[in-house]
């Protein structure tokens, strides 16, 4: 037996061949991937490009105030929808009158303290219009639970169809600021 | 004389007692019948569909179209169908449906919506038109419109109610108590994931925890203050009836719920027509193909065997004429097109900002709303233009 077949004799042990045949099954793999990287055309996503207007880079101090007023939005948003829900489900008897009650007394607390937060805010001039119009929002808000309180005095639910178109308006108002503020607020669906 | 009477105090004690237990015996019957988890009102056996069937053949038909509110624009696919994504992107109809009766009045299965700014300037959507305008330009009075079925309360199903001030709303209670119990649903082990409003990140758009208080694709999100309002005002002006599960509106249009098939009170509406029973079933009934398939679609907030038992509602219902192709969906892609053969005899609507209709079917001597010449310019080459806004509900 010559050097070298003897050679050759120690490698070719099973050993040595199953870890070749799985290296070349890896490098089969690596090769094809590669390949595959190197031809396949880009997704159709740039071929059927969004047709959503990029949004207009915000300034430094319109983001600080969009974000400061960001959780007093959601307080506010969260108190119009107890007390639109509240009035519903009262009228469908499925709330008492003194729960109501507490639910519309809890959302004038808010609306007053969001007023205050609010008036603290100091918007850039780009946002003084969308300022005022949200504070004229939770002034409505004010304006409608206080009509919708007199209930509780004398029992007439008249007040809750006054109070209502106060309400709506103020609906429309926020969801106008937060439409413009915060555009992935409400998803399709 | 007493033993006697001890006799007959036995003999009616016994009575009493196998009475109770045969009661208790039909009343777990009852019980297991019903899926587990399944509210008593939400659950229709099939028989009692099939009595419903009965009941709508010997009631007056209705005609049927279907208008598209506005339309979603490259939505991804698999965003939308799980399980289907060729091609990857695909536009998404808003579809209303509209019946009208013997006695000419007129009945709509959601209203769509009109959150003009979200539409054009912030979603990618197009083709918006007023429902109003979309009815008169079809040849209906929207002064008719005297009743409208939600299928949910979600703001692009449930909007322009203000726009018929005279009409009942139906909607299910159940849709309404679940917005309100997650409204102050704790976040503690949630990360704000589950909650009404407000959920996202209020600049970059992702879905974040709390002091975040993100509203992306949690179960209940999809109701802004606005819409809500609309239904308080349908509410205290004596104009919506609050069911709970299963209500005739009238002789031959039939709300059966299908509660979780998309929102917690979701729910079809059977209408009697020439063709059988349609079934609208707005996003319980997501995609057309998806019940034609048995396909899962728009699944964000839905549980998805009370989908597939939503489907087979609609199976039951249509099972004596047409089968699944009398089922309405509310953003089956193909709609408008003879690949959902229900909606291929549709154009589109003159004035309307390339918003299509489709005529389903006609009854009473209706003569048909199709134009006699009518534009069936394909979506692509259609131009859409972006009226002047401001948001409104």
């Amino acid at each position: 037996m010559s050097e070298a077949r003897a050679r050759l004799h120690i490698w070719m042990t099973p050993k040595t061949l199953i870890l070749g045949i799985i290296g070349l099954g890896l490098l089969g793999i690596l090769t094809f991937a590669v390949g595959r990287e190197a031809t396949t055309r880009p997704m159709p996503a740039s071929a059927r490009p969004s047709a959503r207007p990029p949004r207009p880079p915000l300034s430094p101090a319109e983001e600080a105030y969009m974000r400061e007023l960001w959780p007093i939005h959601g307080d506010v948003e969260r108190s119009v929808m107890r007390m639109t829900l509240g009035q519903i489900l009262y009228k469908t008897q499925d709330l008492s009158r003194a729960e109501l009650q507490t639910r519309i007394e809890q959302a004038q607390i808010t609306y007053r303290g969001a007023e205050t937060r609010i008036r603290a805010l100091e918007p850039p001039a780009s946002l003084r219009r969308d300022h005022e119009q949200y504070l004229a929002a939770v002034r409505l808000f004010q304006e409608s639970a206080s009509e919708a309180i007199k209930l509780f005095k004398d029992g007439r639910d008249e007040h809750l169809l006054a109070a209502y178109p106060k309400s709506q308006e103020g609906s429309d108002k926020i969801r106008e600021v937060g439409g413009k503020f915060w555009p992935n607020e409400f998803p399709p669906n | 004389m007493n033993r006697r009477w001890l006799h007959v105090w036995m003999m009616l004690g016994l009575l009493a007692v196998i009475g109770g237990l045969a009661r208790a015996d039909v009343l777990q019957a009852a019980q297991n019948k019903r899926p587990p988890q399944v509210l008593p009102s939400g659950f229709e056996s099939t028989d009692s569909l099939l009595r419903d069937v009965e009941r709508a053949e010997r009631s007056p038909r209705y005609s049927a179209w279907i208008v598209e509110s506005s339309r979603f624009m490259n939505v991804p696919h698999r965003a939308f169908q799980p399980d289907v994504g060729d091609p990857p992107f695909v536009d998404l109809p808003v579809n209303v449906g509209i019946l009208k009766g013997p006695d000419g009045n007129l009945t709509l299965y959601d209203t769509g919506w009109k959150q003009l700014a979200y539409i054009f300037d912030w979603n990618t959507s197009c083709c918006w038109k007023g429902i109003r305008d979309q009815l008169h330009a079809i040849g209906l009075d929207p002064d008719k419109v005297t009743q409208i079925v939600l299928g949910h309360g979600h703001w692009d199903h449930a909007g322009q109610l203000s726009e018929f001030p005279e009409a009942i709303v139906y909607i299910q209670k159940e849709e309404l108590k679940q917005i309100d119990f997650f409204l102050n649903y704790p976040v503690d082990f949630n990360s704000g994931h589950i909650r009404a409003v407000n959920t996202v990140d209020p600049l970059t758009g992702a879905q974040v925890g709390p002091p975040q208080q993100a509203c992306a694709r949690t179960p209940v999100c999809g109701y802004p203050p606005q819409t809500v309002q609309e239904i308080l005002g349908k509410v205290l002006h004596g104009k919506a009836i609050i069911i709970d599960g299963r209500h005739e509106v009238a002789p031959g249009l039939v709300i059966h719920p299908a509660f979780r098939g998309h929102t917690y009170g979701s729910q079809l509406l059977q209408v009697n027509t020439p063709r059988g029973q349609l079934v609208f079933g707005s996003d319980t009934y997501s995609s057309w193909t998806g019940i034609r398939d048995w396909l899962v679609a728009n699944i964000q907030q839905t549980d998805t065997i009370q989908q597939f038992l939503a489907y087979e509602k609609c199976y039951v219902l249509a099972s004596r004429l047409n089968s699944f192709n009398n089922c309405v969906s509310a953003h089956e892609p193909t709609s408008y097109t003879a690949a959902y053969p229900l909606t291929s005899n549709w154009w589109n609507i003159p004035g309307g900002n390339c918003s299509r209709a489709a005529e389903l079917i006609l009854a009473n001597g209706e003569p048909t709303h199709v134009p006699g010449n009518p534009d069936r310019t394909a979506p692509e080459a259609c131009v859409s233009t972006v009226p002047p806004h401001s948001i409104s509900p």
